[in-house]
């Protein structure tokens, strides 16, 4: 028997939940206004302070940097030498060592006019942008597959990272970009490419690369967890906030309360998962109402012959308790439907479907049903309906087709798998209309929605099947959606009426008409996709008592953080998710928080350390930026000049703060011995894609080659498991970036790893850079680097007969610069002893071949100055 | 103007945030300065986690319960959480007989019954519970102390606590016998850590570490390639000074050296006794005993060599890990004929080699199994009480703990967490686990979250 004090409890819960399970689980008392107020005034959410450099004359960046080291009496260390600069600048920008035509011009007349032309002829290489993509995947988690038990395949996750090159390539501002991927799907004006695909939409796959769990016992947990990683990644890389921490209660130090971060969850919870096409949505666009157009005339040429149709009776009888969820009828009802295939209405006209094999048969359904085959197959179509409570256990899903699916996504959770999920996926492979019916008894009360996918929408966790791998003649009808009571569909009248074989053949205006069909269909391209956001059913947020999806607390209206909007002002947000007014809401201010948070991304790409070194979190609990007033200048100087990027990059490069040598005096050294002054460049070692991308370089193996489907991994450097990536690649990566290479959860590149390539789990600013052996067993005995190297002496060919020559090529080529005596010295003694280890000639490839070994194993190689 | 002068070594002790080039690995690991342990007088220097991935069956082998065997095929007398599969049947008594064991009388079951010659060693913990039903995020907890894949491995953290007390061997390894769990070598990373806690993954096909083989005819080749690159390295320290990282990246060229030699030396057997091989289970005629004798010898020789942490991962005997949604029978008995064996014998061992007083042994999965059948020949995933044991290093030998209820469903007396072991682990290791902390994303992280309590009833 329940005590009475629990008993008591309960029937308070029922009439009081929130203020009962606020007492009850002890929720901290929100942060009141004063104490927001006082945390307002952290630097961050402040306007940037309105300043000048410190002396007018020469470069600014230098100005605020010069004035900071005399104050402190600290020397600035010398210009580094050329190729020094050279070589940094070609690593910095382009993530490459510099080639022998920029070695030569530059270093033939290292002037400040030729630096600034070598600082112009990267920024417009497409190498710039395949570089500094790299860094914004390390913000976005970037990632091909699903992670988890069976590492499921995110389809066409790599169009993002192509959209993110040709983006950066295009210098595209940056405020623009960020509203791409808040709302790209919903921008009034998209971006469209030369051959019309909609760049802006294909920002938003960011948003899908969380990890996801296949089948979770807890549907509701993993969407919440889903979500929070989406406010996370939001959080950290636009805003450098921890706005995450907010999740179970207020902020613990910044201005957040635990309601914006619910009211950000809103937006999520009122968008969703769609696999959208490239082409930007319109239905009835020329080339969509032309097929269309042809389909009619096909039917006309039908009955022009005397071949008609009539329409067959139609109706479903509903019975007591059931509830329309939604219904073709009538201007076609309150779906969501996303890329073009099911049309602009629904359709209650005959059509044909052309088969190789068959004369073009009209075929046509009873009453008005939501039709993706009409235009034909190149374009896909999704379909859904809006978002239900689940009242009733059934619901029934009127349909006909073959080659497609109907999914009831229920609570968020966009991966239906089993062994729990698998009744709510379903297979339409009958022409004949027939009901779908669905046992939700499970999830009575969750929050639920009808998806139906034509044949070319892949799905979440189609295993590895590529985007274009689909089944080419398929459609899918759908009429109605119906909540019942009953497990049994309601009564149905009507079939599918199918013209017969006319006796004397099909008559000539009909090939003809057929004809014209098929070459109206021909004309519409085929939809690649994407992982995307899409619209739902616009609803706000509960906040979650302790970060508890069970425990529901007050409902937090869905706006932008109150620490920047300065009021509580819900967006207007009428219909659908209010993604677009949140894109908005992020830029409102003259001082948006995003422009000092990337000035203090690229300040950490370009001197190894952010003005503030926390790039991720600009918060209370990060570390204050070491020059306020240099990173305000920037992030005023970033906004004045449209947000641009090569602008941002072409400042801070042409800096003399930039271009110092990494050593200086010792007096610098001890007043400034983290080198917040920026008296010196730093050394760094470089990154994984650029360790691996010099070799490729150097060696000859790079392919000048952009775009497209991931190279997969050789299996032999991977560790099986389930979720075995189904090809195997070869050693070299075919010689193609390291940004192309496969990106799979749980199958990454062990030696980008060894390299420190991020866990693509959260947004990582700043990667660690790490000293392990697993580096030093890579550079002296992995396979790729022995074939590297192999062809790079292949690659020296004649210049092996002159060894004076041959050094100052591979030097050159690896270090930018000439050896000195010593290292010519040990070099050629080296060769020597090599070709009597091989038993050859000195100007034998294989000697050469452990000659350049050893420069790249030196940490020279691995290191920029 | 100064001109560029030659580093010192004061240099490289001033400037610590940038590596300590010419000290022991051990401290090259802390180059933040790291954490400062121990923070009591340890109980035991390291950890071999046998680690079950799938989750074995309490039921069948060490929680013994008289109603489990009445109720044999009856409907379940208590009411069931939702499990995986939802394909729940009735009652599953024990399909093998219990015994009680050694002077501690403790029950364990026929199917291992080498394991229960050595009862009297065991710290069985019959009433774990953890937190997640599916395999990936409860292999991320039992791992990491979170469901979610990033955050580091227990190993991680011991190995950044305590460091490896080797030159020559990285300080957490990983024998992969060759599954490796759902959730990936996750299950083994650094998540915020200094990469270098990363567990290292020794294969037992193959190269046991990967580029662990030079490609070179014969080492001495190699070794005339590395003088070049050490004379060319210390020219360009000695024309460009100010590198700390390149300083600190070639004492750790130098260790993968010494790897290439020490990670044969480990892996050779030759130095054991035929008796002690026998023992282990390498001439066993069932191929996964050969594998997991080695993996347990090796670990052996891991832990006498300084390695802080090493976990060994099943074979694969055919039946999807100890994950027996059905099968039970026959998975049940390749999975312990694999294990049995050479598990006894590590324990022996270790026990007469000294080393058993100072290093923990401890064996277990991410969950348990349902005492109801998942339709009539299997066990479904349960979180809600299970078994674990832990044998050395301070845990007190020869005692049960806790309890499940009379079904062995949940855990009924003294529940343990996943955090709670871990924050007894750590003690045992001399590591107050509250203040084994690494700030990251602004917050002072910890492989116990905020929670875990040591539990002294399991201390000797």
């Amino acid at each position: 028997m329940p005590s009475p004090t629990r008993h008591a409890a309960g029937l308070l819960a029922a009439l009081l939940p929130t203020a009962l399970a606020a007492a009850q689980n002890g929720l901290p008392a929100a942060i009141d206004g004063a104490e927001f107020a006082a945390r307002r005034q952290h630097w961050a959410w402040l306007p940037l302070a309105e300043v000048a450099p410190p002396t007018a004359d020469g470069d600014p960046i230098d100005a605020f940097v010069n004035a900071r080291l005399q104050a402190q009496g600290v020397a600035a260390a010398p210009p580094a030498a050329p190729h020094t600069l050279l070589r940094r600048l070609w690593f910095d920008l382009v993530g490459l060592p510099p080639d022998e035509v920029a070695l030569t011009r530059f270093l033939s007349e290292p002037s400040d006019a030729a630096y600034e032309r070598e600082v112009d002829l990267l920024l417009a290489s497409p190498a710039f942008a395949e570089r500094q993509a790299r860094h914004w995947l390390d913000l976005v988690r970037y990632a091909e597959t699903l992670g988890h038990e069976a590492d499921y395949a995110i389809p066409g996750a790599w169009r993002y990272r192509d959209y993110v090159i040709r983006a950066i390539d295009a210098d595209v501002p940056f405020d623009r970009f960020v509203r791409e991927h808040v709302a790209g799907d919903l921008l009034p004006q998209p971006r469209c490419a030369a051959n019309g695909d909609d760049e802006s939409v294909q920002a938003t796959a960011f948003w899908w690369f969380a990890e996801q769990t296949h089948s979770p016992v807890d549907a509701r947990q993993q969407t919440s967890d889903r979500i929070d990683n989406q406010i996370d990644v939001f959080g950290k890389a636009v805003l450098g906030m921890t706005v995450a921490c907010a999740r179970c209660h207020d902020h613990k130090f910044d201005a957040i309360r635990a309601d914006d971060y619910y009211a950000l969850a809103g937006f999520l919870r009122s968008s969703r998962y769609v696999q959208k096409s490239l082409f930007a949505y319109d239905p009835s666009g020329p080339e969509f109402a032309a097929a269309i157009a042809a389909q009619r005339a096909l039917t006309a040429a039908w009955g022009a012959a005397g071949c008609e149709i009539e329409a067959p009776a139609a109706a479903v009888d509903l019975r007591d308790g059931d509830v329309v969820i939604a219904t073709a009828e009538g201007d076609g009802g309150d779906w969501i439907r996303d890329n073009d295939a099911f049309g602009a209405a629904p359709w209650q006209e005959p059509w044909c479907s052309l088969e190789a094999d068959a004369p073009p048969t009209l075929r046509r359904l009873p009453g008005a049903w939501w039709h993706s085959g009409v235009a034909g197959t190149a374009r896909q179509g999704v379909l859904a309906t809006q978002t239900f409570t689940v009242a009733q256990p059934f619901v029934h899903v009127r349909v006909a087709g073959r080659g497609c699916r109907v999914q009831v996504v229920v609570d968020g959770l966009n991966l239906l798998r089993n062994p729990i999920y698998g009744g709510l996926h379903r297979p339409v492979d009958r022409e004949e209309p027939h009901w779908l019916t669905f046992d939700l008894r499970a999830w009575r009360g969750s929050p639920a929605y009808v998806q139906c996918l034509d044949q070319r929408a892949p799905d979440l966790a189609d295993e590895q099947r590529g985007t274009d791998e689909y089944p080419a003649d398929a459609w899918l009808a759908v009429q109605a959606v119906i909540a019942s009571e009953h497990g049994e569909p309601p009564a149905t009248k009507g079939t599918l009426q199918v013209q017969a074989a006319p006796a004397d053949g099909v008559p000539a205006d009909v090939v003809a008409a057929a004809e014209a069909l098929r070459r109206a269909r021909a004309a519409l391209r085929v939809a690649p996709t994407l992982p995307a956001m899409g619209e739902g059913t616009g609803v706000d947020a509960h906040v979650f008592l302790r970060g508890k999806h069970d425990l529901l607390g007050p409902v937090a209206p869905r706006r932008f953080l109150r620490a920047l909007t300065g009021d509580d002002a819900g967006i207007d947000a009428d219909c659908g998710s209010g993604r677009l007014a949140l894109a908005a809401a992020v830029f409102a201010t003259d001082d948006p928080l995003p422009a000092r948070v990337f000035v203090n991304r690229v300040w950490h790409h370009l001197f190894g350390d952010g003005l503030a070194r926390t790039v991720d979190n600009l918060g209370a609990l990060g570390e204050p930026p070491t020059d306020p007033a240099l990173l305000d200048w920037l992030a005023r100087d970033f906004i004045d000049h449209g947000w641009s990027r090569k602008h941002l990059f072409r400042r801070v490069v042409l800096s003399q703060t930039y271009r110092r040598a990494t050593v200086a005096d010792e007096v610098a050294e001890a007043r400034d011995p983290r080198n917040q002054l920026h008296h010196r460049q730093n050394v760094r070692r470089l990154e994984a894609e650029a360790v691996r991308d010099a070799l490729l370089a150097v060696s000859g193996l790079l392919k000048d080659e952009r775009f497209g489907p991931p190279v997969p991994l050789p299996h032999g450097q991977l560790v099986n498991a389930r979720g075995w990536p189904r090809d195997s690649g070869p050693i070299d990566g075919a010689g193609r970036r390291s940004i192309y290479l496969a990106v799979r959860r749980n199958f990454l590149s062990p030696m980008l790893q060894a390299f420190d390539l991020p866990t693509p789990f959260a947004t990582v600013g700043a990667r660690s850079v790490s000293n392990v052996p697993a580096q030093s067993l890579t550079l002296l005995n992995d396979e790729f680097v022995h074939l590297a190297c192999a062809a790079w002496a292949e690659r020296l060919g004649d210049a092996r007969a002159d060894f004076d020559q041959g050094l100052d090529r591979s030097y050159r080529a690896a270090f930018a610069r000439v050896p000195d005596a010593d290292e010519r010295a040990r070099c050629a003694a080296f060769l020597e002893a090599a070709a009597a280890e091989h038993g050859t000639s000195r100007d034998a490839a294989a000697p050469w071949a452990d000659l350049l070994h050893c420069l790249v194993v030196t940490k020279e190689f691995t290191f920029r100055r | 103007m100064s001109t560029p002068r030659q580093p010192t070594r004061r240099d490289f002790l001033r400037r610590a945030a940038n590596g300590f080039a010419m000290l022991p690995f051990a401290q090259l690991l802390h180059d933040d300065g790291g954490p400062r342990v121990p923070h009591h007088a340890p109980r035991a220097k390291a950890v071999i986690f046998l680690y079950m991935d799938g989750g074995p069956s309490p039921q069948d082998l060490f929680d013994y319960k008289p109603r489990l065997v009445a109720d044999d095929g009856k409907p379940f007398a208590m009411k069931k959480e939702p499990t995986q599969f939802q394909k729940d049947g009735n009652t599953l008594g024990p399909r093998w007989p219990f015994r009680q064991r050694g002077e501690s009388g403790q029950w364990i079951s026929d199917l291992l019954p080498n394991l229960a010659t050595v009862a009297d060693r065991l710290c069985v913990i019959r009433s774990m519970v953890a937190e997640f039903s599916e395999h990936t995020n409860a292999n991320y907890f039992l791992h990491t102390g979170h469901g979610l894949q990033g955050r580091p491995s227990m190993g991680a953290w011991i190995d950044y606590g305590l460091g490896s007390a080797s030159q020559e061997l990285p300080g957490f390894v990983v024998l992969n016998g060759g599954l490796i769990p759902p959730g990936g070598v996750d299950n083994f990373h650094s998540g915020f850590l200094p990469a270098q806690t990363q567990g290292s993954v020794f294969r037992m096909r193959g190269d046991v570490v990967a580029n662990i083989a030079p490609r070179e005819k014969n080492s001495t080749w190699q070794q005339r390639k590395l003088e070049l690159v050490r004379a060319l390295d210390a020219h360009g320290l000695q024309r460009d000074a100010g590198g700390d990282a390149i300083e600190a990246a070639i004492a750790n060229q130098e260790l993968a050296f010494r790897m290439q030699a020490a990670v044969p030396e480990l892996t050779s057997l030759d130095g054991e006794s035929p008796r002690l091989q026998a023992l282990y289970g390498l001439h066993d005629e069932f191929e996964h005993t050969r594998t997991f004798g080695r993996q347990c010898l090796l670990a052996r020789r891991l832990v006498e060599r300084g390695v802080r942490f090493v976990e060994l991962t099943c074979p694969n005997t055919g039946f999807d890990r100890w994950d027996q949604h059905d099968n039970l029978v026959k998975g049940l008995e390749n999975n312990c004929r694999a294990v049995d064996r050479p598990i006894a014998a590590l324990l022996l061992d270790l026990q007469a080699r000294g080393m058993l007083d100072e290093t923990i042994v401890l064996w277990g999965g991410e969950f348990g199994r349902t005492p109801f059948a998942q339709a009539t020949n299997g066990r479904d995933h349960n979180p809600y009480g299970f078994t674990m044991w832990a044998a050395g290093g301070g845990f007190r030998p020869g005692t049960s703990f806790g309890a499940t209820d009379e079904f062995g469903y949940k855990a009924a007396v003294d529940p343990v967490t996943i955090h709670d072991l871990h924050a007894t682990v750590l003690h045992l290791l001399g590591i107050d686990h509250e203040r084994l902390t690494y700030r990251f994303g602004g917050r002072d992280l910890r492989l116990t979250d905020v929670y875990g309590t040591v539990h002294r009833q399991l201390l000797a």
